[in-house]
């Protein structure tokens, strides 16, 4: 023990441990850079690629792999054994007449390298896919040390488990590869490899347990101090900020919530003003009296004026959001539309590709428009059997075709399938690529018959109408590819969460408003709040209703698999469950306080006998 | 509500209920605790199905967290708090997003009763040992208060429905009142007192001697926090007949009434006792949380 406390002083330790915190600086840069408190949801595998490919992850990637080289280096050196030096000498030969001792290639100094490489690299792709730069908001409040306390026995057991993983890859990785970067060093270095030791890229070379043990014990380190950095920044990130509702001196004003809601602040601040919000509403009942105020000497509500547009507005955009998608979605059966916009419907691509596909093979000779036509008039009353459904979208169509059969796995819910459903065909950048399919064929013959004819008074608009139609046709033909179905179509439930991935800021609104709504019962002197009342009312319902006739779709009242006990954060995924319940839950607690005295509030007629449902604790 | 269908629910995981609540501020969501989850119903208040299916029911489960003994919603209705008493780590659950949070504390045994302050910001939760921890519902800081008569198991404790105090009854008949703190801080564990002695005590009556209190089983308060009932468990009293004969020990339980009040100064008077007929054991008590007309109490 002595002798590696000795071990401590050595420059080459300190130089070490300088380089280490230059890399965790370095990190922490980037988890800085790159958070974002709204997640990005990859809609389809091409996203997905995309996302990969981005230059700006491209960067992350590879100064992540740097770190995690400068990392493992730190670590081999400072272990002193056989991984300290990049070169050896080599073993000498045997035979009598001596060369010269050559200097050999450390192969386990490169293993080691190249490891902490890989390790950083993973890291970064894991970094990626799970979303890991979305900060999420913590469901209760607790100081900063004992929330980092809490998450720290996690993170280390998923570090060890992780860095397992790591080293198994890698070892698979450079048994194939390893020879590769072997020759690269050895060329350019002038080094020679020592034929008398077991080259590593072999099984027998890569079955040491020690060389595993140190592996995998650098990633260990490697891991649990990025986590750890990772974890900090998110705690800072996300804890409350306090933010005076009147400005006490001049130089505050921009910083009052009612200022910082209505201006347009870069997305954290908006986050973090609302979670304010919604605290001062249901703990502290002085800030709620400020709220409640009259500004001087005018006697206008300035600051609940402010709170409560910012608030009905994020509501009512919210609700037109989602009105947009479900007149999407319903559109998707019917005529097609001549712009060919992307419509992110949250609907399975049909197994109409995939009985194609079926059927084409042994009849690959008739024309395809036909066949088309053909196999879809055959398969309408199959399909509308109740039962049968559309396939999973990333099962695998080639799989599909083998078995000849439908797809039964049904993600969804139990729910009735309307043959309206069934009809519905992929949905991949337009809206028109389904039904019309056959339809579209017929049409655009006619209309290149009439092209050839050629009236001249038309030429603008028939330009145009050809080119659309060649579109549809070229779009129809390449979605019954299977490969570019892979890539295109869209996952409904990624869909689904990408739609609803900024609702925090809006079940924070909900909160923060029916809060102040109840708590003005008792507390608003001047009346401020009832004037309001009905807009607030109104909202309220018209959003409910959407989100209720939202959560009827397929798919979005289907719960993701919830994995418990791992260190990275799933709750985006379930973010619309939690708007329906806060949503409700601010709609009752508007009526338990006002009670009998909401049926003398403006509502509309509808609105009003919904209110009497919560009023009787029928909804 | 009127309707004459009564709903059954069963679930393959729901053995060994120990607990049940409502959540507050909804019409459709019941919280069971279970043997190794919570299981939490969503049920339509409107449908007349008498056997909701399997599938409306959520599954809250937490490895090392059963059974699970004891849950408490919070007033407002987000957050749903569930304590084994095997598990020295109470759970805040956020149900729709199937979230947790652990609080941990470090020796004492698990939690055996939870109990939310009405305005939201405290909880009271009891340990099998003699010290309960109050934790403040806004940071999550928690203060442990170590009972003032050592041995005493806490049995049940209670938050006045209006801001103030909060009181704790304990097994061996004592109530505690706990003073009035500062928003935002739990504090004062060192200046509580006793306010109520309600172990055993004789006292004459018309009728003869008549002996009343001992253990507190439960404790109700009436919305208004006027009027307080206590089921004692304590010794037989005499029935007013006198020439009947005792048999001696038997354990008889009496439903004792207070009046209350909380300003300017915290009020206990005893306004009467109610007892059932011979034989029969109040289990559960509780006030009507909106009758108009003062305080109505079901036994």
């Amino acid at each position: 023990i002595l002798d590696s406390f000795n071990d401590l002083y050595t420059s080459y330790v300190i130089f070490c441990t300088l380089l280490m915190s230059v890399v965790i600086l370095v990190i922490s840069i980037f988890n800085a850079e790159f958070y974002t408190v709204v997640p990005s949801i990859p809609c389809s595998r091409l996203a997905l690629i995309g996302k990969i490919i981005h230059p700006q992850q491209v960067i992350h990637s590879v100064v992540h792999a740097v770190m995690g080289m400068l990392v493992a280096w730190c670590a081999a050196v400072m272990t002193k054994g056989k991984f300290q030096f990049l070169a050896v000498p080599c073993t000498p030969p045997e035979s009598l007449d001596d060369a010269v001792p050559q200097m050999c290639l450390n192969e386990y100094h490169l293993f080691f390298l190249l490891s902490g490489a890989f390790m950083g690299y993973s890291y970064s792709l894991l970094y990626l896919i799970n979303n890991m730069n979305y900060l999420p908001f913590p469901i209760i409040q607790q100081y900063k040390y004992l929330r980092f306390r809490r998450s720290l026995p996690l993170l280390i057991k998923h570090s060890c488990v992780e860095s397992l993983y790591f080293v198994r890859n890698f070892c698979a990785a450079y048994y194939f590869f390893g020879y590769i970067p072997k020759v690269w060093i050895s060329t350019t270095m002038d080094l020679h490899i020592d034929r008398k030791l077991h080259p590593l890229d072999t099984l027998t070379g890569l079955l040491d347990i020690s060389l595993f043990y140190h592996a995998w014990l650098c990633g260990v380190f490697l891991l649990i101090t990025w986590y750890i950095a990772w974890l900090l920044f998110k705690i800072y990130a996300t804890e409350t900020h306090h933010f005076p509702i009147q400005p006490t001196f001049a130089e505050e004003t921009d910083q009052c919530l009612p200022k910082i809601l209505n201006s347009n602040p870069p997305l954290i601040i908006k986050f973090l003003a609302l979670q304010d919000l919604m605290l001062l509403s249901q703990y502290s009942p002085v800030r709620r009296q400020e709220v409640f105020s009259l500004s001087q000497p005018g006697g206008h509500p300035h600051n609940w004026t402010a709170v409560s547009r910012e608030c009905l507005s994020l509501l009512s955009d919210l609700t037109q959001r989602l009105i947009t998608q479900q007149e999407a979605a319903a559109a998707n059966g019917r005529a097609k539309q001549p712009a060919g916009e992307l419509k992110g419907s949250p609907q399975a691509p049909g197994a109409v590709v995939q009985e194609d596909m079926s059927f084409q093979s042994p009849r690959s000779n008739i024309p395809r428009a036909s066949m088309s036509s053909l196999v879809k008039s055959s398969l309408m009353p199959l399909k509308t059997s109740p039962g049968s459904d559309v396939g999973s979208p990333f099962s695998s169509p080639a799989l599909n075709c083998k078995m000849g059969i439908l797809d039964v796995s049904s993600p969804w819910h139990g729910s009735v399938q309307s043959p309206r459903v069934m009809r519905r065909g992929p949905k991949l950048w337009t809206s028109g690529s389904d039904l019309q399919m056959n339809g579209s064929h017929h049409e655009s013959f006619p209309v290149l018959s009439a092209a050839r004819v050629g009236s001249e008074a038309v030429q603008p608009s028939f330009i145009y109408t050809w080119l659309q139609n060649k579109q549809e046709q070229i779009k129809n033909f390449l979605s019954k590819r299977v490969l570019i179905m892979y890539f295109f179509s869209k996952h409904p439930e990624a869909s689904i969460q990408a739609v609803f991935s900024d609702a925090q800021m809006h079940m924070w609104a909900l909160e923060g408003l029916s809060h102040l709504v109840a708590a003005s019962f008792t507390e608003d002197q001047f009346g401020v709040v009832q004037t309001t009342l009905p807009a607030i009312l109104n909202t309220l319902l018209t959003l409910q209703e959407v989100v209720d006739r939202h959560f009827k779709l397929p798919h979005v009242s289907s719960k993701p698999p919830r994995i418990s006990g791992s260190l990275v954060d799933t709750s985006y995924k379930t973010l619309r469950f939690a708007l329906r319940a806060s949503l409700k839950t601010a709609l009752y607690r508007i009526t338990t306080v006002f009670g009998e005295h909401l049926n003398a509030v403006q509502v509309s007629t509808e609105h009003k006998k919904r209110l009497q449902q919560f009023l009787e604790y029928k909804e | 509500s009127g309707s004459a269908t009564i709903p059954s629910l069963k679930h393959r995981l729901q053995r060994n209920v120990a607990a049940v609540a409502w959540k507050p501020l909804c019409a459709s969501i019941l919280a069971v605790a279970c043997q190794s989850c919570v299981l939490v119903w969503h049920l339509d208040p409107t449908s007349l199905s008498t056997r909701p299916s399997s599938g409306c029911a959520q599954v809250l489960s937490y490895p090392g967290h059963s059974p699970v003994t004891s849950l408490a919603w919070a007033p407002s209705g987000e957050l749903l708090l569930s304590a084994s008493p095997v598990d020295t780590a109470m759970l805040v659950w956020d149900v729709s997003t199937e979230n947790c949070v652990q609080l941990q504390w470090f020796g004492g045994g698990g939690v055996t009763y939870l109990a939310w302050s009405p305005d939201g910001s405290k909880v009271l939760a009891a340990t099998p040992s003699a010290v309960f921890r109050v934790w403040e519902a806004q940071m999550w800081t928690c203060e442990r208060w170590p009972t003032i008569k050592g041995r005493c198991q806490v049995g049940r404790g209670l938050f006045p429905p209006t801001q103030g105090g909060y009181r704790r009854g304990g097994a061996d008949g004592v109530f505690l009142k706990l003073p009035r703190e500062m928003q935002g801080q739990v504090g004062g564990s060192k200046t509580a007192s006793i306010v109520a002695d309600l172990s055993e005590t004789t006292f004459e009556t018309l009728y003869g001697e008549e002996r009343i209190g001992g253990e507190v089983h439960s404790m109700v308060w009436d919305p208004t926090g006027e009027r307080l009932a206590v089921i004692l468990r304590g010794f037989f009293s005499p029935p007013p007949a006198p020439k009947i004969p005792l048999p001696a020990g038997r354990r008889g339980t009496v439903i004792a009434v207070f009046r209350t009040r909380n300003s300017p100064i915290f009020e206990l008077l005893p306004c009467g006792c109610l007892r059932g007929e011979r034989g029969a054991r109040p289990q559960l008590i509780a006030f009507h949380p909106c009758f108009g007309k003062g305080a109505l109490l079901t036994v």
